[in-house]
């Protein structure tokens, strides 16, 4: 993931040298595709039952840019990892050989500011609610044992575009959210056991935008 | 060893003679004086259960592989669906044009497709949409249907005790452990091999009743058809007779082992709790005929001791003692289990039978809250209570089904197979008509006792440590964390931390659930 990040970075920095610059015009309605790394606050939960704290997160959305330099995204993103069921004892970890999937589904949106004055990089920063769909499912497990939940949360965003051409650009952008009380209330969870309540976290990403 | 004899229960006491003053020595023999080993092998063995014909088989072992399926209840990449009759098949690819499917060639003995999305796809979602169309009469994810892996043992509707732990559920997640999980029995032997014993049987008195001497006989021994099969013992050893040979003289220890490792699912008998484990049969408790028979040593304190050392050092996992004594303390079994706890091995130990005679404590069980990695077990009934016999007291960390015949009769008690006792207890004949035991006939036993609850929990420790929690504090903790409160809410002197419920313990803990 982080040669991914790295990569596209670098292709980013390079289109950046090489590209022409282009001031966004009043409207603009465009779609976006992303990829980036998210690291969970609850750590500890994530990285008990999956194996890490956090990872890959896909997505999607449509972004609309307003007079004003305003914005607004609407925005569909999906984790998904296996891990397995463990027991905790005094600092030790066991694990069980019992798999379990969680998926978490973010729907967001967001409001923001694009500082576009005419130059290559477009740094913008916003801010919004997003919708979070919480799954966990487990082998063996009756239906009332797996989870499938939504929670309100909110988060923070900043981050800058550059444009490579009129009809597509490139992004890098970073994400701070929080998805309060989601984990930790039941009482046959790690995220009891650690006392993680928050669903939300920190992603890096990158997007590719395609629209004027 | 105490019995009484209920109502039509054979009620066994696992208050076991611990009498003072044996000598020990470090050295096994084959042979001691007063045992002479004539054959390594008997007749067959005499089943005289409900299916004495069958003879035994290896439990199946086809439980579902969990390393190679995700987490989710369905098949990722497909969906069932069924269109409504007369729908084109135009109309049909328009319908799955919408999560991207398509329709291979139906199946066969099926009216309806599979039908193939993208494998990072929803399919409950994807089945949502579809069916949301007017030309389909249903569509759905492809769920897993999971065993419900029941027993075809014959008998098993007769053990309640198995029922009421929720064990088919249990064994869905873990079926019955596996041979790399070692449990030694520490008791009065186990029906574990075939052989033909010479004893001199001398003369004796019971409760007033003089017996006259029998001489030198002959006693025939087989392994008890429900627990025998390739490799399925380890490291017999006997501290009463020391030597490498704990024959069963008494049918408590074989009963025991049943409980906990019981050939299982093999069309015989019955079930057991852990039916994949190893035994190691370890004596250390000396039963009437030891005695007739003038074996060199008795079940004292340091036999026990170093019975559970013995275990400790050769590869035991669990150590069941289905045993105990009231009386002084015992510090030399103190230190003994917490030299094996230290060693890694779990220790289950029968909380007493001696409610109804005092409630004195027991000592072999009265060190459980202070080592972490050993629990006292009390008894409960089929109704979920707790025993008439079961002590109560501080010591008591946990219950589980030792049985009680004054709820329900005989079927009240724990049912597993060992020695026939009609030809084992020749001594509860009259004088005039004892004879010569042998212990190669079996039958199906209703007992009771905390001897029987212990087993459970032994069993249930070798199931959490092929599940992958292997340290005895953590088992412990893991019986404990998820035990069913019975009684006065949280931990009480009669039920402990509760009844031990296997199917939670061995899923653990999720992210959020």
């Amino acid at each position: 993931m982080k040669r991914l990040l790295i990569c596209a970075m670098s292709a980013w920095m390079l289109g950046m040298a090489t590209a022409a610059h282009a001031q966004t015009s009043e409207f603009m309605l465009r779609g976006f595709a992303d990829i980036g790394s998210t690291t969970f606050t609850a750590e500890r939960s994530f990285e008990a039952v999956l194996g890490d704290a956090g990872g890959t997160v896909w997505g999607g959305g449509v972004d609309v840019v307003l007079p004003f330099q305003i914005f607004v995204d609407l925005r569909a993103s999906q984790y998904k990892q296996t891990g397995e069921r463990v027991f905790l004892h005094q600092g030790q970890q066991f694990n069980l050989g019992i798999p379990t999937t969680v998926t978490v589904t973010p729907l967001t949106l967001v409001g923001g500011y694009r500082a576009d004055f005419g130059w290559r990089i477009v740094p913008y920063a916003g801010g919004g609610i997003g919708w979070h769909r919480y799954r966990e499912t487990s082998q063996f497990a009756e239906a009332s044992e797996n989870v499938d939940e939504r929670f309100q949360g909110y988060h923070l965003l900043g981050g800058a575009e550059f444009r490579l051409a009129r009809w597509i650009g490139t992004a890098f952008e970073a994400e701070w959210s929080t998805v309060p009380d989601a984990l930790g209330g039941d009482a046959n969870s790690v995220s009891k056991e650690f006392n993680e309540t928050d669903l939300g976290g920190v992603t890096f990403r990158v997007k590719i935008v395609i629209g004027s | 060893m105490v019995r009484m004899f209920g109502p039509g229960v054979r009620v066994l006491v696992c208050t076991a003679v611990l009498a003072a003053g044996a000598v020990a020595t470090d050295h096994a023999q084959l042979a001691p004086a007063g045992l002479r080993l004539l054959s390594e092998t008997s007749a067959p063995a005499i089943d005289r259960g409900l299916r004495a014909l069958d003879p035994p088989r290896a439990p199946r072992n086809g439980g579902p592989d969990i390393t190679m399926t995700g987490g989710e209840p369905f098949v990722p990449g497909s969906i069932i669906v069924k269109f409504r009759p007369g729908t084109s098949l135009d109309a049909q690819r328009m319908i799955l044009a919408q999560v991207d499917g398509s329709a291979g060639r139906p199946p066969s003995y099926a009216d309806f497709d599979i039908v193939s999305i993208d494998p990072n796809a929803d399919p409950e979602a994807a089945a949502r949409r579809i069916e949301a169309q007017p030309d389909v009469e249903y569509a759905q994810a492809r769920y897993r249907v999971h065993p419900r892996f029941t027993p075809n043992d014959p008998l098993y509707a007769q053990q309640w005790n198995y029922t009421t732990l929720d064990m088919e559920r249990a064994w869905d997640i873990n079926q019955g452990a596996s041979p790399a999980v070692v449990v030694a029995v520490l008791d009065s032997g186990v029906a574990y091999r075939s052989a033909v014993v010479r004893y001199q049987a001398r003369a004796f008195t019971l409760d007033g009743v003089p017996f006259r001497s029998l001489g030198v006989v002959d006693v025939p021994f087989a392994a008890a058809p429900e627990l025998a099969g390739p490799d399925r013992f380890v490291a017999p050893r006997d501290f009463i007779w020391d030597t490498t040979l704990p024959f069963d003289l008494d049918g408590h220890g074989t009963h025991v082992a049943g409980t906990i490792g019981q050939l299982t699912n093999n069309s015989t008998g019955v079930a057991g709790m852990a039916f994949n484990v190893r035994i190691m049969p370890v004596k250390v408790i000396a039963s009437l005929w030891d005695l007739i028979f003038n074996s060199p040593f008795q079940g004292t304190d340091d036999v026990v001791a170093r019975g559970i050392r013995y275990a400790a050092d050769n590869g035991a996992h669990v150590i069941n003692m289905s045993i105990g004594r009231t009386g002084p303390s015992a510090p030399v079994i103190r230190e003994a289990i917490a030299y094996a706890v230290g060693r890694g091995v779990f220790v289950a130990v029968a909380a007493g039978n001696d409610f109804e005679s005092g409630n004195r404590v027991e000592r072999l069980a009265e060190f459980a809250p202070d080592i972490e990695g050993m629990v006292a077990v009390g008894g409960i009934g089929r109704n979920r209570e707790r025993a008439f016999y079961s002590n109560t007291g501080s010591y008591v960390e946990l219950v589980a089904p030792g049985g009680n015949g004054r709820i329900g009769g005989a079927p009240g008690g724990i049912l597993q197979q060992t020695l026939d006792f009609d030809v084992v207890e020749t001594y509860l004949r009259s004088p005039s008509r004892y004879t010569a035991p042998r212990f190669d006939s079996f039958a199906y036993d209703y007992l009771q006792g905390t001897s029987m609850a212990a087993p459970h929990v032994s069993g249930f420790a070798a199931l959490l440590i092929q599940q992958g929690i292997t340290s005895p504090a953590a088992i412990e903790a893991a019986m404990k964390r998820y035990a069913i409160d019975l009684g006065p809410a949280g931990r009480d002197n009669e039920y402990g931390h509760g009844l031990i419920n296997p199917r939670a313990s061995l899923r653990g803990l999720g992210l959020a659930r």
